[in-house]
Formats: structure tokens, C-alpha cells, sequence
């Protein structure tokens, strides 16, 4: 494989013209942006706008039809090993497995991501979002929110500096939401880049610098927070989804 | 290397974790395989047909049938709560991921014919113990061979809706050589000759075993890919 090395002092995210077809849907069409180190986007769309397919080209799981993408200054088409060390995911499904132990889950991944002395940053990770009392019980006896804590710790035993979280609230309550928000906001420091897609409109305003709506494949808005009224974001938002309806 | 070793061996290991925890795999595969070889003796007189003629034919089916189900249940773990997706995203090379399953599988058949080896020693009343170190061989060299393309279908077929159909329909016609192989060199054994004697049935078994681990490590990387 061709090893594939980043520029110096690369944006943390930056993507151009990024298409992608399944068969002959057009999944993304187009999409162009750029994310510097210590960022938080908060990326919202209508359902099957393509923002998981955006964040799966962002962490190598999808080739892109077109387009160039580089992560931490690395080209996403190479799927460098050393990009792969660079992103954390957290998504709606877990990836944990379900008959072995928080322990066990953080261990293997910490394995799997060649970190070293993989016990003892297991047990740090999963004590950092609180659940070294519960961390030789099963995962499959464990809540909806729980398995949300754990999966944050399962993508930041490497210590990533992006992450990319999808829909990262779903499925979770009041409380449950409440816990994760503060995770993430911990987790959001001035060299962690961190891309969100949500529905979740306060939560998503509240944690981010920049905002982005994807629509049929295309991006509709790009502002800074500080652009953007929360009141008013939800008219703006349906606003923008409409018009951007219309295009060809 | 080490990295790479490291990244197998923690895939074995997580694999045998989960079934130590849930004892589904095992006892699944083994009760099968013994139902098999039941069905078989008592469709069979085995007063009128030789036990060596018949017995490693039922031998192998009982494994293979067993296997399958081992196969199926392989990568349908890996996509319990997205696993895969989680593996697919580490900086694992995919040929890791195949060997790490591909060892998984090949071991837990190789228990459970530990097991099943007594069984159908008393089953069909042969004396395997005089013959145990070919016989040994045989199945190490089957069970190799059937774990290899097996992994690699397994890996192929669980993205289908379709995967516990598919994989027998996909795997069983590219399994006939090893089956033939590994069939015919049982019976020779039980009938009391050596390794020796057949050594162009051995080098078909190891030529296949080796092309179906190289086809495994070329194609891999395509297959898990979305």
C-alpha cells in the first residue's frame, strides 16, 4: 500500500467536491468544505440528506465516487493506516460486542489500534464516562445511554484528533442525553476537530463553532454559531430545506 | 509483524471469549454433527455395507454440515451491533481480520471433531486408535482447507439477506476436491494403509488448501470493503 503523508499544518477536515453514486443515485453531489484543528461542526439535514454517507467517505469506510477529502492531512481514497489512528467514530450502532465486557471491548479495540499497555487505558477510558463499577458486566445487559458512554470510550482509547459522531443522541432519554452532552463537551478541546450530524437542534447549537445543512447531497447553509439565531434556527432550517428542494 | 500478529491473535481471542461466555457455538455445531451421523447409521445396515466404506463419507458430511453452521455464525457476530464497521475503521490490515476468523473457525471445528471422533469410533465400531496419527493429519489438512474458503464466504455472504442460504450453495460446490480428498484418504486409513501410500491425494488437499488461503488473502480486502 502506498503510504500517503500529510501536508504540515493541514486543515483538520477539508473536502472538494465530493460525489458519491449509489448506482444511479447521487448520494452526495458535490460537497465542499474545510474544518481547522479544534472545530466543532455541527452538520444537520433531512434523513437521507447523505450525511452518514459524508461520514463515511470522511473515515475511509466508503470510497467517494469524486472528489478529493483529506483527515488530518491524509487522503481518505489511500485509507492510510496512520489516518485510520487519527478518527474516532461514534455512530448509532455500537460496535461493541454484546457478550463481552467493557473491559474486554476496550481492550481488544485498544489492540486493534496498536495503543500501548491496552488494559490500562481501557480501565482509564472507561472510568472517564463512569462505568468502571459496570466494567466486567456483559454489554448486552446494558442501557441504550450506557452503551452511548461506551462507545465514546471505545473511540477515543486511541486518542483520535477527529471524531466524527452520527446522530450520537438517538435512541437516548432526557437524562441519558444530558450525560453524553457532557462527555462530548469534554471531549471538545483546541486540538480534537469533531464532526457531529444530528436532528437535535439545541444540542447541536449549543456545542459547535460552525453549522452546515446538507440537503439532497448538497451543502444548503454553512455558517458560524455566531451567525446563527438558536430561536430562529429551527424556521431558518426548514426554510433552507425547502428552497433547497427545488434544486435540479 | 508483531502489530500484525497481535491484531490475530487479539480476533481469536475475542472469538473464543464470546463463545467460553455463551456455549453457542460449540454445542450447536457438535449436537448437529451427532444428529447427522444418527440419521446415517440408522439408514444404513451396516451388516450388509463395510463401516469403512461407508463411515468416512458420514464422517465428513457430519463435519461439513457442523461446520456450516459454525461458518454462518462467524461474521453474523461481527455484524451484531456493527461490529465489522467497528474493526473496518482501526488501522487493521483485512488480511488480519481474515486470519484472526479463519483461526477461530478452523479451531473451534478442530474441538469439536476431538470430540466427535470417539463418537463415530463407536458409532460404526472401528478401531481409529491404530490409526490415529494419519488420521489426525487428514482432518487437520480437511478442516484447513474448509476453514479457509469457508471464512472467506462466511465474510462474503453475511452482507446478503440471504447468508444462511447462500453460504452451503457457494461453499459446498468449491468444497468437493477436499471433501473427495479428505473422504477417500479416511477411508484408505481406516483400511489400514499410510500417509504414504497416498501422498497424490495429500498434495490435492494442500494444493487446494493453499489456493483457497491465497484467493482468501487476494480477494479479502474487496469483499469486506462496503
Amino acid at each position: 500500500m502506498t503510504e500517503s503523508k500529510p501536508s504540515p499544518n493541514p486543515p483538520a477536515i477539508q473536502v472538494q467536491g465530493i460525489r458519491k453514486y449509489f448506482g444511479h443515485l447521487e448520494a452526495l453531489r458535490g460537497v465542499d468544505f474545510e474544518l481547522k484543528k479544534g472545530e466543532f461542526l455541527s452538520l444537520f439535514g433531512p434523513n437521507g440528506a447523505g450525511k452518514t454517507t459524508l461520514i463515511g467517505i470522511l473515515s475511509a469506510l466508503t470510497r467517494p465516487s469524486s472528489g478529493t477529502a483529506t483527515v488530518a492531512g491524509y487522503d481518505v481514497k489511500e485509507a492510510d493506516p496512520e489516518m485510520r489512528r487519527e478518527i474516532g467514530v461514534i455512530s448509532h450502532a455500537s460496535f461493541l460486542y454484546a457478550d463481552l465486557s467493557p473491559l474486554e471491548n476496550i481492550r481488544f479495540y485498544a489492540t486493534m489500534y496498536g495503543v500501548d499497555q491496552a488494559e490500562e487505558r481501557a480501565i482509564e477510558v472507561i472510568d472517564e464516562v463512569g462505568l468502571r463499577p459496570r466494567m466486567h458486566d456483559r454489554v448486552r445487559t446494558f442501557s441504550r445511554g450506557m452503551l452511548q458512554r461506551l462507545s465514546i470510550a471505545r473511540a477515543i482509547v486511541h486518542n483520535p484528533s477527529v471524531l466524527f459522531l452520527d446522530e450520537p443522541y438517538t435512541g437516548l432519554d432526557q437524562h441519558a442525553s444530558e450525560i453524553l452532552k457532557e462527555q462530548l463537551q469534554a471531549l471538545h478541546t483546541d486540538q480534537r476537530t469533531i464532526l457531529m450530524t444530528t436532528h437535535d437542534f439545541s444540542r447541536g447549537l449549543e456545542m459547535c463553532d460552525r453549522v452546515a445543512v446538507l440537503v439532497r447531497g448538497k451543502l444548503a447553509l454553512w455558517e458560524t454559531v455566531s451567525n446563527i439565531d438558536p430561536a430562529g434556527f429551527e424556521r431558518q432550517y426548514l426554510d433552507t430545506v425547502d428552497q433547497a428542494k427545488e434544486w435540479r | 509483524m508483531n502489530a500484525y500478529l497481535s491484531q490475530v491473535k487479539a480476533i481469536v481471542w475475542k472469538d473464543f471469549v464470546t463463545e467460553f461466555k455463551t456455549r453457542e457455538l460449540f454445542s450447536s455445531m457438535f449436537v448437529f454433527a451427532i444428529l447427522v451421523m444418527l440419521i446415517f447409521i440408522f439408514s444404513i445396515n451396516l451388516s450388509v455395507v463395510g463401516a469403512n466404506q461407508v463411515g468416512p463419507g458420514i464422517l465428513w458430511v457430519a463435519i461439513l454440515f457442523a461446520g456450516t453452521l459454525g461458518l454462518n455464525r462467524s461474521f453474523t457476530l461481527e455484524k451484531e451491533n456493527g461490529c465489522l464497521q467497528g474493526l473496518m475503521l482501526a488501522p487493521v490490515d483485512r488480511s488480519a481480520i481474515y486470519f484472526g476468523k479463519m483461526l477461530s473457525n478452523f479451531t473451534f471445528l478442530l474441538i469439536m471433531e476431538a470430540f466427535l471422533l470417539p463418537v463415530f469410533m463407536i458409532f460404526f465400531n472401528v478401531d481409529i486408535g491404530s490409526h490415529l496419527g494419519p488420521l489426525l493429519i487428514v482432518v487437520f489438512m480437511g478442516t484447513l482447507g474448509f476453514s479457509a474458503l469457508g471464512t472467506l464466504l462466511s465474510s462474503l455472504s453475511s452482507n446478503l439477506k440471504t447468508r444462511e442460504i447462500m453460504l452451503p450453495i457457494l461453499l459446498y460446490p468449491l468444497i468437493v476436491p477436499i471433501a473427495i480428498g479428505s473422504v477417500r484418504m479416511t477411508g484408505q486409513i481406516l483400511d489400514g494403509k499410510s500417509l504414504a501410500d497416498m501422498m497424490n491425494w495429500v498434495g490435492l488437499i494442500l494444493c487446494f488448501d493453499i489456493i483457497f488461503i491465497s484467493v482468501s488473502i487476494m480477494t479479502i480486502d474487496h469483499i469486506l470493503e462496503e
